[in-house]
């Protein structure tokens, strides 16, 4: 089932359909690891922000406009990116299309403090926005 | 087992084109059955449609055995070829620019026997061709095509003629549209074959089919005026009048599809204020590299006659399209020839509404709004674009002059009638509009112009060039009685 960007929580999962639009990229770094070139990107929907990262030559593969479809992706702490959309080892990002979607830039659920869920640890529940807008693509003046 | 595609260029981070998936498996799962011998037995309705996705996929990727394909499509076909045909539509539509070489090369075969059956379709098909003649594009891809059109319609003419006779009207359109561009680069050698052709065709159609030649509207006049310099086409602007309204099936013809959803999702969707980041991809996309701004023309154009927003639309916070066309207008600025035919592809209605025709109004909206709501921050572009309407009108020969300033002083008027702007005085009374403008302005809205039209004498009527002698007899809509020429053509 395709969910929308505001519904997406934190979780070990690799579980999230949705699709989304790419907004702005930043250049990609070398030093990902063994893996290859990784980068950070800004996406959205209707519904909210998120930042997304892109691995290998998936970092050349989307262009800002694009619309991406992501299966099976997993949405959680990257080390040095924060939390961060992505497809990981078993999910996919295609790209379906560009240009129309009527997005939004706030609010960005990577920039959401989330906390564990008192009452079942292994889930997390909103803990207030850290900033209302991402602050890695601060949205154009 | 999935076999990739032979039509399109391969790429592993896009989601499958279904069409393209459809054809393909059509194709993998009938192979036995597309060698002869060909079954005797009628296929049932479903299997005719996989039929025929299989062989336009055989056509368009194996250039070896398309003749034995379209042999037994000739020998299966029921519905005079309109799903063929439909199937090849959209795969224009949808993937062209994607498609190998080859299967363009096959494209192009399969239109020409589609021609030769004067299959069912056969208009959307080579005008959906007609649409990716790309603007301002001088790769060798793009004139292939354009030469392989024009080429098509000179080589087909007769069987056009008789069997399709407004598909070349539109390609009429898009080469005297594309040959204003092709006239004014210098330097590009591959460019001269192509605009030999163009010329050939068009000039063709003048002298052949000087009726459906004026077809196409009062937009052939325009056409017309950037070709002046083009020896082949000044007689044959003398003395050619046309009244009648442009049929919006011509303004699609220089926007590509991928241009259209854009252009519909930006003036349907995109809230104004939130706007910069689809306005910057638009851009990027369309309108960047040497020449790509010409399209410029032909987008203003269509946003005034095609997109009609509603008045829910009009009432919502979605982008207007004067703000649009007003960002079009600042584009256009890198060259004084760009910018000025901007300028008449938004005013062009102007200079002949009529009120009595009201589905116009839409057409003159966006250039009253964008000079009304420039005045507080932008009254330069208020300015400059009173001044050149009011100019247009005062350089109209002087057969043409009255007709001009009648249509553009109805305009206004229609514009402060139906609520478009509450007021001329918004202009006429307004401290920041040059006085000179302001004086000019009234004066044409003065009831005089309404009424006093100056009937011409014999010597103002058009001259009947040799070229255009036949139409400019019958059609001409020779200024005798302008009032009911107009009404009745529009």
């Amino acid at each position: 089932m395709s969910v929308f960007l505001k519904d997406i929580v934190p979780a070990a999962q690799n579980n999230i359909n949705t699709r989304f639009i790419v907004l702005d990229k930043a250049r990609s770094s070398a030093t990902a690891g063994a893996n290859g070139k990784s980068c950070i990107a800004l996406a959205a929907d209707e519904t909210a922000a998120v930042h997304i990262q892109l691995w290998g030559d998936e970092c050349d593969a989307f262009e800002a406009g694009d619309i991406v479809k992501l299966t099976n992706g997993i949405f959680s702490y990257v080390r040095n990116s924060g939390l961060v959309l992505r497809a990981g080892k078993r999910g996919k990002m295609e790209k379906m299309g560009e240009f129309t979607i009527a997005f939004v830039e706030t609010p960005n659920v990577s920039e959401i403090q989330w906390n564990p869920d008192p009452e079942n640890p292994k889930r997390y529940i909103q803990n207030g926005a850290v900033s209302a807008y991402s602050r890695v693509f601060p949205p154009l003046p | 087992m999935e076999i990739s595609s032979k039509l399109i260029r391969f790429s592993p981070h896009e989601v499958e084109n279904h069409l393209e998936l459809s054809l393909r498996q059509a194709y993998n799962n009938l192979q036995p059955k597309l060698r002869p011998p060909f079954s005797l037995e009628i296929p049932d309705p479903q299997e005719y449609l996989e039929l025929n996705k299989a062989i336009v996929y055989g056509v368009l990727s194996d250039s070896g055995s398309c003749k034995t394909h379209i042999k037994h499509l000739h020998a299966l076909v029921t519905d005079g070829y309109a799903f063929f045909t439909s199937l090849l539509v959209g795969i224009v539509v949808e993937f062209y620019g994607k498609l190998v070489d080859s299967a363009k090369i096959q494209l192009l075969w399969a239109t020409k026997e589609m021609i030769g059956v004067s299959s069912v379709g056969l208009e959307d098909l080579i005008v959906s061709l007609l649409r990716r003649i790309g603007s301002g594009d001088y790769s060798d891809q793009n004139l292939w095509l354009c030469s392989e059109l024009v080429s098509l319609f000179l080589e087909n003419w007769d069987c056009l003629l008789e069997e399709f006779p407004l598909v070349l009207t539109s390609a009429l359109y898009s080469f005297l549209r594309l040959l204003a561009d092709h006239c004014r680069v210098i330097g590009v050698a591959k460019l001269e074959n192509v605009k030999r052709l163009e010329i050939r065709f068009c000039v063709k159609m003048f002298r052949e089919e000087p009726d459906l030649c004026l077809k196409i509207g009062r937009d052939l006049l325009r056409l017309l005026q950037d070709l002046v310099h083009v020896p082949e086409f000044r007689e044959i602007q003398n003395g050619l009048v046309v009244n009648r309204c442009t049929s919006s099936r011509y303004f699609f013809l220089r926007i590509t599809p991928e241009m259209e959803i854009q252009l519909r999702f930006l003036l349907g969707n995109v809230k104004l204020g939130s706007h910069k980041r689809h306005q910057m991809w638009f851009l990027k996309k369309f309108l960047l590299g040497p020449e790509k701004e010409t399209v410029l023309i032909d987008i203003v154009r269509f946003v005034c006659c095609v997109i009609h927003p509603t008045n829910e639309t009009i009432r919502s916070e979605i982008m207007p399209r004067w703000a649009v066309i007003g960002w079009f207008l600042e584009l256009s600025k890198q060259s004084q020839h760009i910018e000025r035919s901007v300028k008449l592809a938004l005013f062009y209605d102007w200079l002949f509404f009529d009120e009595r025709v009201d589905s116009n109004i839409m057409n003159v909206e966006p250039a009253a709004l964008l000079m009304v709501w420039s005045i507080p921050q932008y009254p330069q572009i208020t300015h400059s674009l009173l001044e050149y309407l009011l100019n247009l009108v005062e350089s109209y020969e002087l057969s043409r002059r009255d007709m001009v300033a009648r249509g553009v002083a109805s305009a206004f008027r229609d514009i402060e009638r139906k609520g478009v702007i509450r007021s001329l005085d918004i202009l006429i009374k307004n401290a920041a509009v040059a006085s000179d403008l302001k004086k000019k302005l009234a004066k044409l809205l003065a009831p005089v112009n309404l009424q006093q039209l100056s009937i011409p004498s014999e010597k103002t009527l058009p001259s009947s060039e040799a070229v255009l002698k036949e139409c400019s007899t019958k059609v001409v809509g020779v200024v005798d009685n302008p009032d009911q020429k107009l009404g009745q053509f529009c």
